[in-house]
């Protein structure tokens, strides 16, 4: 370092005549507003890097993490949204322009369709949730019906629920019953199960027993009756003979009939094409995924299989969570603004500094679309 | 900080030749905002690209990986740089946005050794998963679950329904 004195920059100008006038500057040259956002959005930078950096270093360092179609994200409505993001980004940066240049009225009508924006951006990402709810992939047990693996856990819950629906059915004007009267789809499935082997053994056994307890004074008429396909049931012996039946798909379907339990408990084979009937799992790189059985008998709500499926969940809801979050307080936000604010040039610098939010909250998305949907 | 003045902001005693400046400035501006959102569909478009079928690279994800890495960060910068009016502030920007980064990327690698490095370890790093729970948990080669999506639906059925007979 020279000697050049620190405390006097005007001496570097010494011979001149013409020293430059300094002025004092007490904080950074910009606006209050306008420093405290930036100071705001600094620690929202290190807030979204944090989530961001754990979903990188927790989805990279894992053992497994599913593909997107097996948790059913869908890429075009990913893309869509980030269209609408850019799309808001534009209109508030226009209201901004407008507002500076004198034109109120227009300002104002950008920033509303930058709520607009913003309020289709929301509820696509609703519909999104929504999807995943209704397929049982939450963050949080017991909502959550991920298991990682076709285990042992996951047959007993497999067979719990089964147990439980059962239990529904025995009730006294089920509602249940009544939403499946008329299932068309679920008579043809029962109609499958009568031809396989499995269902007649049932029937062998369950009249063995009968005529056993036919000497004892009888408890099983109904069972019985329903067995009789010759006879013409009466209305009531009809739902009798529906309930039974779709009592007898559920236990042949998720209670594989088997020696013995400990038997049926080490076949994980079998568990796992249980658990691909129920809630099938696209393989990575195909294309859309198939049907299962969950899907097409929505009040099923069996436990499903997706490896790696609740670390994903937590990491999926937890980010598009805070970031829908941050949507929500920016329109509200907008929503104050245009229903209190005029929108003259000298509110441009509230304008310019919501409008620094808004673009934080897509430059947030601009990550997470490839990350969440696309990696 | 030459640009950085020509804000309004609260001060503004706006002649009428500074109103014409500034919407000047403002058509220009306009241009650019369409010019850069242009840019950003045509981005999007771009890592949208690495899932349709007419990506090369699908049996490398690395390649998608950088690629889509790199269209973000190029879709960050001119937002930064162009909707956040970066370009056109002073130096005081760096003294916010530089710590700031620099926080925030060392904050992710600190993660990597214990988080990152957990289960496979990295340069000598990790890679405690004990045996035990290597064999529990779920593994990318539970293969019988997937399912090959180009077969239909009914066929699922009967496998299943095959099972216990045998």
């Amino acid at each position: 370092m020279t000697e050049a004195p620190i405390h006097d920059p005007s001496h570097a100008d010494a011979g001149h005549g013409h020293p430059p006038k300094l002025v004092y500057q007490p904080a950074l040259p910009i606006p209050n507003g306008k420093l405290f956002m930036w100071l705001f959005l600094s620690t929202e930078i290190m807030f979204f890097a944090a989530l961001i950096g754990v979903y990188i270093v927790i989805r990279f360092g894992a053992q497994v993490w599913p593909a997107t179609h097996q948790v059913h994200i869908s890429e075009p409505i990913g893309a869509f949204n980030t269209f609408v993001l850019i799309c808001s980004s534009v209109s508030i940066v226009l209201s901004l322009e407008a507002a500076k240049s004198h034109n109120a009225p227009m300002a104002k009508l950008w920033l509303a369709v930058t709520l607009a924006l913003g309020g289709v951006f929301l509820g696509v990402k609703a519909y999104e949730y929504e999807a995943k709810f209704e397929r049982g992939i939450y963050p949080w047990y017991p909502r959550s019906r991920i298991f990682e693996l076709p285990d042992v856990y996951f047959g007993s819950a497999v067979r719990t629920r089964a147990d439980e629906l059962r239990g529904q059915l025995d009730a006294a004007n089920s509602p249940l019953l009544a939403d499946l009267r008329d299932d068309e789809e679920l008579k043809r499935h029962i109609e499958e199960m009568k031809d396989t082997k499995n269902y007649r053994k049932l029937m062998e056994a369950r009249e063995e027993e009968s005529k056993e307890s036919a000497a004892s004074p009888g408890e099983q008429v109904a069972q019985k009756e329903s067995d009789d396909v010759g006879k013409k049931p009466l209305a009531n012996d009809e739902d009798k003979e529906f309930t039974s039946e779709v009592k007898d798909w559920l236990e042949l379907t998720f209670r594989r009939p088997a020696a013995s339990d400990a038997e049926r408990d080490i076949d994980e084979g079998g568990l796992a094409r249980l658990a691909a009937e129920i809630f099938p799992l696209p393989a990575p790189g195909a294309g859309s995924h198939v049907e299962g059985l969950n899907e097409r008998f929505p009040w099923l709500k069996m436990p499903i299989v997706i490896p790696g499926g609740n670390m994903w969940a937590s990491t999926y809801f937890l980010l598009t969570g805070f970031h829908a979050l941050h949507v929500v307080i920016g329109l509200i936000a907008f929503g104050i603004m245009l229903g209190t604010m005029s929108f003259s040039a000298a509110k441009a610098g509230v304008i310019e500094n919501i409008g620094l939010y808004w673009h934080f909250v897509d430059l947030v998305w601009i990550f997470l679309f490839p990350l969440l949907y696309l990696f | 900080m030459s640009h950085a003045s020509h804000l309004p902001t609260g001060h503004g005693s706006h002649g009428d030749d500074h109103a014409q400046a500034d919407h000047a400035q403002a058509d220009h501006g306009v241009g650019k905002y369409i010019a850069v959102f242009v840019a950003l569909c045509f981005l999007t478009a771009c890592s949208f690209f690495t899932y349709s079928r007419f990506w090369p690279f699908h049996q490398t994800p690395e390649v998608a990986w950088v690629f889509m890495t790199a269209v973000s960060c190029t879709k960050a910068m001119l937002v930064i740089l162009f909707f956040m009016h970066v370009k056109y502030e002073a130096n005081w920007k760096y003294v916010l946005t530089i710590p700031a980064s620099i926080m925030a990327i060392f904050l992710t690698l600190a993660l990597v050794p214990d988080v990152g490095a957990r289960v496979h370890g990295l340069f000598g790093f990790g890679g405690k998963y004990s045996q035990e729970r290597r064999e529990y948990a779920a593994d990318v080669d539970d293969q019988v679950l997937m399912v090959d999506t180009s077969k239909k639906v009914g066929e699922h059925g009967e496998h299943g329904e095959g099972h216990g007979e045998e």
